[in-house]
């Protein structure tokens, strides 16, 4: 078939002196990156190839699937656990509303699996759709790069394919990795999380970032207890301290319980469940432990070192601006380079790949203002810069506006949880640095004020919007009055 | 909004309003007036009729003093007034006017009727329209009908109702309620805490720098008109037996069975209202589709929706009469047949400006054919000492707009600042289920004004459907200009598009480009993502003569990529 091809490709060639390859581009990894740029690459005249492991929900270094993280085991299958969980609360609100329900609610968590997964197995489906309609030759099994122009694939059966392509697209992503401590095979991932048979009874989660947090609110908004132990004085470490605090507030106002600067030092089997010690000496018992603390490049077994293309210290594959490795003929894109690792990013890096190498437009992704979400419950929402970030990049005067208000919904249903936004701005400029919120519908009230952002709104062009009444995004256009002004004086700009 | 804005009396600093307080007149109010150059006719006699107790006496000596020392500096003598702004009417426009003038230092009166969730020549209430019988009580109930929708949709998500949810319809009138005494006791202190005098009762003007009310009269610098709209019924033979959306908000039982007749905002709103407690609701409109007005994709993806909620509509009927039978249910009679059993019928059929008895004819000041007052881009109306915001202007009537008004006008006033508020890309929402959001052109009058566009448009089933197994889909649409890039008008039907339009609005009214909006990252996953990955125009419309003869329109299928 790869030979055919070849032929075909041939007879097209009008530059008779370049090397022949079987594939212009060829891709390891059919993530949302890896996908992305085999199909702009495609759409741009390349003939592109692209390997993936086997589908299946828990990734392993030899199970994948096509539509990567985010379609299996990330964005998608969470973003529907949390709706399934959100209606938890969001039912009981129902009742000052005048609705009578049972006192206690069902649920039914096999159900909500079994159509998650359904649901991700439509996806991957769609995903195999979109890259034979744009022309990609998909290949199961895993990728190798077996030299600068060189893959080799491993199907199921063993078999080895070769296949020589002009350029090589790294796509792999990363996996959830698991803390050095004793019994931390009995702790599970992200992975196994999202496809437990039975809905936890009482929850340890370790971490504090957004993963940490979505899946303690989920399991919380099933009913299950919660109990979250991270490091840090408030989870979600980088972003602005005033919503991490917000966060935190909510995330215990609704029942979970937060262990501050707080590890788990060992697990052990025992017949009540597992047994969870932390380093002040605490001890728990719970159905499930799940280790949220952090994730690893895709990088290992990809034979790269041999190759030539370097790694950073965490795994990373190095690249330039343009998403290429030390070696000028293999790029990469996506979580396995661990710049920014979010679904819209890889996107954006794989379209920019697409552009440079086949678009015949040298094209950088743009790192400035990229919008991301925590879908806690209640969503945390953010775009462009901290307060502590903005403080510590500014020339001058930093302005902050915060609104905290119970939503209109709260005013009838009685729940006791405030949502706020914060909008940050450069005091000379006016130019809005940062905007954020947590509460409900964050997420998507964020993306219209992340364009907003990216052009460099000012404050005033916000003031001058009118407001959607009523709403909760209508807050953004009508904070009037300064928070706080914080002068940033004492950087003297200086050549020395 | 109404719940956050309480927030925002805080702005008003302990120090500034004292400062105020302390110096009435030294505030630029000389300025304005010359900059403006209405010079107080002396024609009026300094009639001094009521000291309310409201007003702080300390207020006097000063005043004096200040008008002594503005005619001893040879200027035109200044008459003395009770207030520098007297305004009628404690809404949306009527507050923030009030308000944002005394925050800058104008003392300022303003009258209401007394509460009632009906409005009426007689009743009102502070926080008018929007509070009392409209945005707010709209939106509660609102949420309160959504939840039979979530009950279906949680249903997907493995919820499970062992008996199928009712709703008690008391119980949410007694919520919603005690939320309106709530907050129409939060819009009184927000007066009181900015220095208004809140005087209860029907305000009339008596001439230009005079207003009646009950009875007792008060002299004003300025007068501002701020008494808003009520809704309208055609008179039809029946209509008695009709109820408006005052009446359809504070309902003492749950109608079985409703006929809403209009097809506008309101209409739509009501009939998802109705249609989310359980009701069956037939809704009468006398065109082909809804929401005229707003951009045709829209119009028939809302009503489509809606019709799958289960809601009746009937186009191109009109009521004619309703009548009443013996079994006390309600017939409508329209030119297409007639329909039994309704026990409500209600009238979306427009709202009228409250400008009768408020003695404008005997004044001067102009009103147009729909009975709105008629006033130039500063709201000034035909008087030069009497204004008029919100919806008694018909501009646009949008709570939001009434605030910009108001407080454009406060700083025409009394900051020196002349201010026209701007009408430009205001954006709005229906509270339909589901709802719509939408800023700047329809595609129609993008056409119109602009000629060449390029529409983009994504018609999807959310990520929400595909669990619940609804067929709920969100229809987007962006309009861009051909020639500039910019893009000139967005709107959205589905869930969230209220919320989702706001940000995009400060896009569009800063005038981004598509390219713009292109290079913004979208937060993954969410509907809203969709604005700003739309890749390949749905169609190209362009005027230009070549294009042969199908009517000027060229029509482009997307590459689909």
């Amino acid at each position: 078939m790869a030979r055919k091809m070849l032929v075909d490709e041939e007879m097209n060639q009008t530059n008779q002196e370049e090397a022949h390859y079987d594939f212009d581009l060829f891709v390891i990894g059919a993530g949302s990156g890896g996908v992305r740029a085999a199909r702009f690459s495609a759409n741009y005249g390349a003939k592109v190839g692209i390997c993936e492991l086997p589908f299946h929900p828990i990734s392993s270094e030899v199970i994948g699937g096509v539509g990567g993280t985010c379609v299996i085991r990330g964005c998608v299958p969470k973003k529907i656990l949390v709706y399934g969980a959100a209606f938890g609360s969001e039912l009981e609100d129902a009742r000052n509303y005048g609705w009578e329900l049972n006192e206690k609610l069902a649920f039914n968590w096999k159900k909500l699996l079994h159509k998650k997964t359904d649901e991700i197995i439509r996806l991957n489906g769609i995903y195999k759709r979109l890259l034979s309609n744009a022309g990609v030759k998909l290949f199961e099994g895993e990728g190798k790069i077996v030299g600068p122009n060189e893959v080799e694939v491993t199907q199921l059966d063993g078999t080895k394919l070769s296949y020589s392509a002009k350029h090589i697209l790294i796509a792999t992503g990363s996996r959830a990795h698991r803390p050095p401590i004793p019994g931390q095979e009995l702790g599970i991932t992200s992975d196994e999380a999202l496809s437990l048979e039975d809905l936890p009874k009482h929850a340890v989660v370790l971490g504090g970032g957004y993963i940490a947090v979505e899946f303690a609110s989920i399991w919380r908004g099933l009913g299950a207890n919660v109990d979250l132990f991270f490091r840090k004085e408030l989870p979600l470490r980088g972003f602005d301290d005033e919503m991490r605090a917000v966060v935190a507030r909510n995330l215990e106002r609704r029942g979970i319980n937060l262990h501050p600067q707080t590890n788990l030092t060992e697990l052990i089997k025992t017949d009540n469940g597992i047994k969870v010690t932390t380093d002040h000496g605490e001890e728990l018992i719970a159905d499930v432990v799940l280790f949220a603390t952090g994730r690893l490049p895709n990088s290992k077994r990809l034979n790269l070192e041999a190759v030539g293309v370097e790694l950073d210290n965490t795994g990373a594959v190095k690249v330039d601006e343009y998403s290429r490795t030390s070696i000028p003929s293999v790029w990469a894109v996506g979580d396995v380079t661990n710049r920014m690792n979010l679904t819209p990013v890889a996107l954006m890096e794989g379209t920019c790949f697409a552009k440079t190498v086949f678009g015949k437009e040298p094209s950088k992704p743009d790192y400035s203002h990229v919008p991301c979400a925590v879908f806690s419950i209640p969503p945390l929402s953010v775009v462009g810069l901290s307060e502590e970030q903005a403080i510590e990049q500014a020339n001058g005067d930093v302005l902050v506006f915060t609104s905290t208000f119970n939503p209109m919904k709260n005013t009838v249903s009685g729940r006791q949880e405030k949502t706020v936004m914060k909008l940050v701005v450069d005091a000379e400029t006016d130019k809005v640095l940062g905007a954020s919120m947590c509460g409900p519908d964050a997420p998507e009230i964020m993306q219209g004020i992340a364009v907003a952002l990216k052009c460099g709104a000012t404050k005033a062009q916000f003031d001058s919007t009118v407001g959607i009444h009523p709403s909760a995004a209508e807050e953004f256009v009508t904070m009037r009055s300064v928070s706080r002004r914080i002068t940033c004086r004492g950087k003297p700009k200086t050549n020395l | 909004m109404a719940t956050t804005s309480f927030t925002a009396p805080k702005l008003s600093s302990p120090t500034f309003q004292t400062l105020c307080r302390n110096f009435p007149l030294s505030l630029p109010i000389p300025k304005t007036l010359s900059s403006f150059s209405f010079h107080l006719s002396p024609f009026l006699s300094r009639f001094h009729l009521h000291h309310h107790h409201y007003h702080p006496p300390r207020f006097h000596p000063r005043r004096l003093f200040a008008v002594r020392a503005e005619s001893e500096n040879g200027a035109e003598p200044i008459r003395h007034y009770d207030f520098d702004l007297f305004t009628i009417g404690a809404g949306s426009g009527g507050v923030r006017a009030s308000r944002f003038a005394a925050n800058f230092g104008a003392s300022v009166a303003v009258c209401e009727l007394p509460f009632s969730t009906i409005s009426s020549e007689t009743t009102g209430g502070v926080g008018g329209t929007c509070v009392l019988r409209g945005c707010v009580p709209k939106k509660l109930m609102v949420y309160a009908s959504k939840y039979s929708h979530e009950f279906d949709e949680s249903n997907g998500f493995g919820w499970k109702y062992d008996t199928e949810p009712k709703h008690d319809w008391s119980t949410l009138m007694a919520n919603k309620n005690a939320e309106l005494q709530r907050l129409t006791g939060i819009y009184k202190n927000i007066l009181n805490k900015a220095g208004v005098t809140l005087i209860e009762g029907r305000g009339k003007i008596v001439d230009p720098h005079t207003v009646d009310v009950d009875g007792k009269l008060y002299t004003a610098r300025n007068i501002l008109i701020s008494v808003g709209g009520r809704p309208f019924i055609p008179d039809i033979p029946g209509r008695e037996y009709a109820i408006d959306s005052d009446a359809a908000l504070d309902l003492p039982s749950k109608p079985e069975k409703v006929a809403i007749v209009g097809g506008g905002y309101i209409a739509l709103e009501f009939a998802g209202i109705f249609n989310g407690l359980t009701s069956e609701v037939h809704v009468f409109i006398r065109q082909k589709r809804v929401l005229r007005g707003f951009d045709e994709e829209i119009r028939d993806f809302v009503g489509e929706q809606m019709a799958l909620r289960g809601i009746q509509f009937h186009t191109e009927e009109s009521p004619q009469a309703i009548v009443k039978s013996a079994d006390g249910s309600l017939s409508l009679k329209t030119n297409k047949g007639t329909i039994e059993g309704f026990s409500h019928i209600m009238f979306a059929t427009g709202r009228r400006p409250n400008t009768k008895n408020l003695g404008l004819e005997s004044v001067g000041v102009k009103i147009n054919k729909n009975g709105a007052i008629e006033v130039d881009e500063y709201s000034r109306t035909t008087v030069p000492s009497i204004w008029a915001v919100g919806d008694v202007t018909d501009r646009i009537n949008l709570t939001p707009v009434a605030l910009m008004e108001g407080a454009a006008l406060a700083k025409t006033l009394f900051q020196n600042e002349p201010t026209k508020p701007d009408y430009r890309a205001v954006p709005s929402a229906v509270f339909s289920q589901p709802p719509i959001g939408q800023v700047g052109l329809t595609e129609e009058q993008a056409i119109k004004e602009y000629g060449d566009i390029d529409v983009y448009t994504a018609n999807f089933r959310p990520l929400k459907a595909t669990l619940s197994g609804l067929p709920d889909r969100v229809f987007m649409k962006l309009i861009v200009c051909a020639k500039t890039n910019k893009v000139i008008g967005l709107h959205m039907c589905g869930e969230d598009s209220a919320e989702i339009a706001q940000g995009f609005a400060v896009a569009v009214k800063a005038g981004l480009t598509k390219a713009d909006f292109d290079a913004t990252v979208g937060i993954h996953p969410t509907s809203a993502e969709e604005f700003v990955t739309m890749r390949s125009p749905t169609r190209k419309i362009r005027q230009s003569s070549e294009s042969q003869g199908n009517m000027g329109h060229e029509a482009k299928t997307a590459a689909g990529v």
